[in-house]
Order: structure tokens, then C-alpha cells, then sequence
């Protein structure tokens, strides 16, 4: 059964060997696996968006527990956000999300839970990767569309712009493949309102780091 | 969502009309993608759309990505002003053929 895209951003997040999230991949990580579920469900023709609204176009639920909860989140809301407000909105929850995705690929067989204690005092949960094949495959589809000059897929524009967000692109490309295809980049993940919509709040993120950096 | 269909110079001209989004978006994908068949030049003619969404969005993408990949042609023609608008926002007119009119565009892929 194929990954759903907060699975691979997830995936992607983390460190295989030692099983934790990238420092590299924060602050932002949350904001791109919000974006991962409203990007699945765009695409499973749930909700839909403009520049300026997300709305919900059909309340059936999609059978994905995870999905489902955002989906009935946003039908509850009296009012509708545009997509950085939902982004924003469940990105506040990341941590459960995180969790059941964790649970989720490790049912799957890919990654397999540790427990431990960080500092020999503080307990901690880690996720080693178990098999590196779907990993391997999301890189590969990544790859494909960045150093191709196709017309994208509209999931792998969502993927793309997910890792964009997720600050992933300096994980898995070296410095010059990242100069080489950054303009690359930029043109697909654009094409989803989703993906710029996740850009500028993340901008607003390091923005509001930049502005309390020189007070702490 | 209403779609007329045309033949002009050997282009056929798919004229939109109304909403194109999550509910009106399989039909036109539908469409635009059967007058596609055996690589033909299609211009999606957007003069009567007044509002496309992410998902309209994506069925234009599509068409133009089938038309590449099956030696077709396909162009846009037409796009009220806030069309224009989420075009050019997204990129779009970067990959798509977007002409001022649909004489314009037909005369391009004839």
C-alpha cells in the first residue's frame, strides 16, 4: 500500500540511523506534515482552495483516521480560514499526528520502535528505520521530477513543495545539486496554492525567530 | 459546468463555462482529455469560467501534461482577469500556452 504524503515527509524527517528527527528539518517540520494531510486531502477531492479560502467540498470520510480527524475539524469550523490558517491550525497538533504516523510505519515494517533514555535520564522514543525501500522510492520519485523537465504530477507538486517546507531539500541533495535545481523547485511546488501558502507561514516562522534570536 | 465543443482550422476549441472546481473538475478533465485522443490540438477556451480553484487547477495541468506526453497541443485561451490572476500566481503561464483569445490560440496550434 502506497505511503500517504505525511508518512514520506515524516520518513524523509527523520535520521535512519539513529532513528530521530533531523534538528535540520525543525522548525518547520510540523507545518509541513499539517500540510501533508491537507495536501491528501485535496487530492482525495475532500476539500479545495483558493488564494484566499480552504473549504470543505465533501464531508465523506476518506477511511485514513488521521485524514478524517482534519477533514471533520475543518467541516466544524464556523468559519472558514484560508489554507495558512489550517496549516497553522494543525500544525498546533503536530505532536499527536506525529505520533500516530510513527505508530502507522511502524505497523508497516519500516521503521521499529526503541525505547531509551536520552542523557541517560530523560526517557525517549526513537524510530530506526527497519527498511529503507519506501524511502528509497519517495527520494527516487523526487529526483525524477527535479531533474527532469516534465510537467509534474499534482502529488509529487504537493511533495515537493512539502519538502521545500520542511527545510528537507539540504538533507537529501548536496549543495550543488541544491544551487542547480532550486529554480526547479520553486516552479513546481508553486503550482499548488497549498505549497505557497505553507512557504509564507513558514516565512512568518523564521521571521519571528530573526525578530526574538537577539533577545535570548 | 457547461462544455461546448468546436473544431476551427483543424483545432478543436473546448468553450468552459461556469465554476471550474472539485465538483466540476472530472467532467472537464473528461473532456479535455477525450478530445485529446491520437495527440490533437485543443484549446481550452476559459472566456465563460469565473472562477478556478487548486483543483481546476490541476485539470488544465493535466491536459497539458497528457497533450506533451501523447504529442497533442494545448493552450488556454481567454482567462477573465482574477483567472488570469491565480495563473500567473501559481506559475502557470510559465507552462501553459495562455492566449488573449480563443482566435489567437487556435491560430497558434493550427
Amino acid at each position: 500500500m502506497p505511503l500517504t504524503m505525511p508518512e514520506e515527509i515524516l520518513l524523509l524527517m527523520l535520521d535512519d540511523q539513529s532513528g530521530r528527527l533531523q534538528e535540520r528539518a525543525a522548525p518547520s517540520g510540523d507545518y509541513a506534515l499539517a500540510g501533508g494531510v491537507l495536501a491528501e486531502l485535496a487530492l482525495a477531492g475532500r476539500i479545495d482552495t483558493d488564494p484566499g479560502r480552504l473549504y470543505v467540498v465533501d464531508p465523506a470520510p476518506t477511511g485514513d483516521a488521521l485524514l478524517d480527524r482534519a477533514l471533520a475539524q475543518i467541516a466544524a469550523a464556523p468559519e472558514a480560514g484560508d489554507s495558512r490558517h489550517w496549516i497553522e491550525t494543525l500544525a498546533a497538533d503536530a505532536d499527536e499526528y506525529r505520533d500516530a504516523l510513527f505508530e502507522r510505519l511502524v505497523a508497516k515494517g519500516i521503521l521499529k520502535r526503541v525505547e531509551g533514555r536520552f542523557l541517560w535520564v530523560f526517557p525517549e522514543r526513537r524510530y530506526p528505520m527497519v527498511s529503507d525501500k519506501e524511502e528509497r522510492e519517495v527520494k527516487a520519485r523526487i529526483m525524477g521530477v527535479l531533474f527532469q523537465d516534465d510537467i509534474p504530477d499534482p502529488r509529487d507538486s504537493m511533495l515537493i513543495g512539502l519538502c521545500r517546507a520542511g527545510g528537507l531539500f539540504s538533507l537529501i541533495l548536496s549543495t550543488q545539486e541544491l544551487d542547480r535545481v532550486q529554480g526547479r523547485i520553486d516552479q513546481v511546488a508553486d503550482l499548488e496554492e497549498l505549497n505557497r501558502s505553507l512557504a509564507d507561514a513558514i516565512r512568518e516562522i523564521y521571521a519571528q525567530i530573526a525578530r526574538y534570536a537577539p533577545m535570548v | 459546468m457547461d462544455i461546448s465543443e468546436s473544431t476551427d482550422q483543424g483545432v478543436k476549441v473546448a468553450a468552459l463555462k461556469g465554476r471550474l472546481d472539485t465538483a466540476t473538475a472530472p467532467l472537464a478533465e473528461g473532456k479535455l482529455l477525450g478530445l485529446l485522443e491520437g495527440g490533437a490540438k485543443v484549446v481550452a477556451d476559459l472566456a465563460e469560467v469565473h472562477y478556478v480553484s487548486s483543483a481546476g487547477l490541476r485539470v488544465l495541468l493535466k491536459a497539458a501534461k497528457q497533450a506533451k506526453a501523447i504529442g497533442g497541443s494545448f493552450a488556454i485561451a481567454a482567462p477573465q482577469a482574477p483567472v488570469r490572476e491565480v495563473l500567473e500566481i501559481s506559475g502557470f503561464d510559465k507552462i501553459l500556452a495562455i492566449h488573449a483569445s480563443s482566435g489567437a490560440a487556435v491560430a497558434a496550434l493550427a
